[in-house]
């Protein structure tokens, strides 16, 4: 049930596009609306979707948040969370990242599926999220968020795109039965030094956990998974604060590797 | 200024025979340099060994560069092993013969031939048999687990107990293997073998150079446990501890019930 006024959902989203479009953050809005719910929060977040492909933007998939049990506990909740990819925010393994498209940037070792059929049925399972992704591909997620000092509550990221920035693609395919996805390392490491490592089962306990959660969930919510779709699961390991200038390599066991590099 | 090396070894090393917390050395009138440290614990070991154990490898601490930054330390620190501190794959431990015990999740090489001194990666694996998943129990003597550098060095680099798993060959490309701590089910630590120094191998390569400089070798048949690779859990009675290893399989042991 929705509790805020369709004003008031109007006026949020307002604030984040704006705040997108002058990279300048806003504050947080979870603390002045008592009250609110996640729907409130999707409402916000649909409403600069619709704004988004009303401009041209084509949506390219999906990204799930909020994978790992402890970002849970921290924002106290207990199911992850979902973004929208648009293709203009892809990018190239190693291409120019430009600073300017960034304002906070963070950085996510994560494993990409792309769909081969389309998650359109209702009541979907296991089998049929494995069936229909074709393959895998190391991904980098280059997160950011509208609002100011990343001080987000569950509402500010979920109104906030799930906190989305840019992402880049690995461009080897894999198929999942080459993957052990539990157990598969990730190590987020630059200069020679790894910054962050983890594991497949950091995500849901499984990054497949990850994609029927989201499948099931774009089917509820009227926008199901299409063929072609790019679903980034969710970090592997803890994110890294991304600085200007340097290049960020993301290596998952059994998928290769894959890089971001920040202009200066 | 001359100290009793024995003396403060006789310290740190009944502490851990009988677990009991002690203050910290450099509190209590001992404020030790690190040169000093690893004189006490090599004093410390002497007494164990006087009491019948054998060596069996050497461990490895601050492997990871954060915990390095954290610490403030630019090196690596090092401990010994001995028959005593093993615990079987599956085995049981009791809290009452630890202070304030946690594990670590870590790889472990078995050397099939002596390693010391300044080596290159690819020179310190000729001399590896085989890797394995590993837990090192890992227990501060120190009030609060608290200590400088300098302490945990005497202290035999906090280590008490150590669990192998199954032998793997070193052919295997272990750079970067996803790792999950888990108690009772549940991971509680979750890592890659890439935190160790971005490949466990420099592990080995830094043991072998560190323990070069103090005059020792390495043995054929030793263990080195190479450093944890995820922060350290601490261990409650009743515990069901166990650690998957990409491609390794598992290594566990169970704490008793209080």
């Amino acid at each position: 049930m929705s509790e805020l006024s369709a004003q008031k959902i109007e006026e949020v989203a307002q604030a984040l596009r704006q705040a997108g479009e002058t990279r300048e953050p806003c504050a947080p809005f979870q603390a002045d609306l008592p009250g609110f719910t996640v729907q409130d929060a999707y409402a916000v977040q649909e409403l600069n979707t619709a704004h988004g492909l009303a401009s041209g933007r084509r949506l390219a998939g999906r990204k799930i948040g909020l994978t790992s049990r402890s970002v849970q506990q921290q924002m106290g909740v207990h199911q992850p969370d979902f973004g929208m990819l648009f293709a203009d925010m892809a990018f190239c393994d190693g291409e120019p990242v430009p600073a300017s498209r960034l304002m906070q940037p963070r950085i996510e070792g994560e494993i990409a599926f792309v769909l081969g059929k389309a998650l359109d049925r209702e009541q979907l399972t296991l089998p049929d999220v494995i069936s229909a992704i074709d393959y895998a591909l190391p991904s980098i997620e280059i997160v950011d968020s509208r609002i100011a000092d990343w001080k987000i509550g569950i509402f500010d990221t979920i109104a906030d795109n799930a906190s989305s920035g840019l992402y880049v693609l690995g461009t080897r395919p894999v198929r999942l039965s080459a993957l052990d996805l539990t157990l598969c390392g990730m190590v987020v490491e630059s200069r020679g030094e790894p910054l962050s490592t983890g594991a497949g089962i950091a995500c849901l306990g499984n990054p497949l956990h990850a994609a029927l959660w989201l499948a099931r969930k774009m089917v509820e919510v009227g926008r199901p998974l299409a063929a072609g779709d790019t679903i980034l699961s969710g970090a592997l390991g803890p994110m890294v604060p991304a600085t200007a200038g340097e290049v960020y390599e993301v290596r998952i066991n059994g998928l290769g590797s894959v890089r971001a590099a920040i202009e200066a | 200024m001359t100290r009793d090396y024995h003396a403060i070894a006789a310290i740190v090393d009944d502490a851990a025979r009988f677990a009991n917390a002690i203050p910290q050395l450099s509190l209590n009138g001992n404020d030790l340099d690190l040169q000093e440290a690893y004189r006490v614990q090599a004093a410390s070991i002497a007494r164990r060994y006087q009491r019948g154990e054998v060596p069996t490898g050497i461990k490895m601490g601050f492997t990871s560069r954060a915990k390095q930054v954290q610490m403030g330390l630019s090196d690596m620190i090092w401990g010994r092993l001995t028959d005593a501190m093993r615990v079987e794959d599956g085995g049981e431990i009791r809290l009452q013969d630890y202070v304030h015990p946690r594990v670590e999740p870590e790889i472990a090489f078995l050397l099939k031939k002596p390693l010391t001194g300044k080596v290159t990666v690819l020179e310190a694996m000729a001399a590896v048999e085989a890797i394995a998943p590993a837990i090192e129990i890992i227990d501060s003597r120190y009030e609060g687990f608290k200590f400088n550098l300098p302490d945990v060095v005497a202290d035999n680099t906090s280590s008490s107990s150590y669990v192998v798993g199954a032998w793997h060959s070193p052919t295997i490309d272990f750079s970067n293997l996803g790792m999950s701590l888990e108690v009772n089910g549940i991971p509680v630590q979750i890592g890659s073998s890439a935190a160790i120094l971005n490949h466990p191998a420099r592990a080995l390569a830094a043991a072998s150079r560190l323990i070069g400089e103090e005059g020792m070798s390495m043995e054929a048949g030793w263990i080195l446990m190479a450093g944890g690779a995820t922060a350290a859990h601490a261990l409650k009675a009743g515990d069901d501890v166990r650690l998957q290893v990409e491609q390794m399989g598992l290594v566990g042991f169970s704490v008793a019930s209080a």
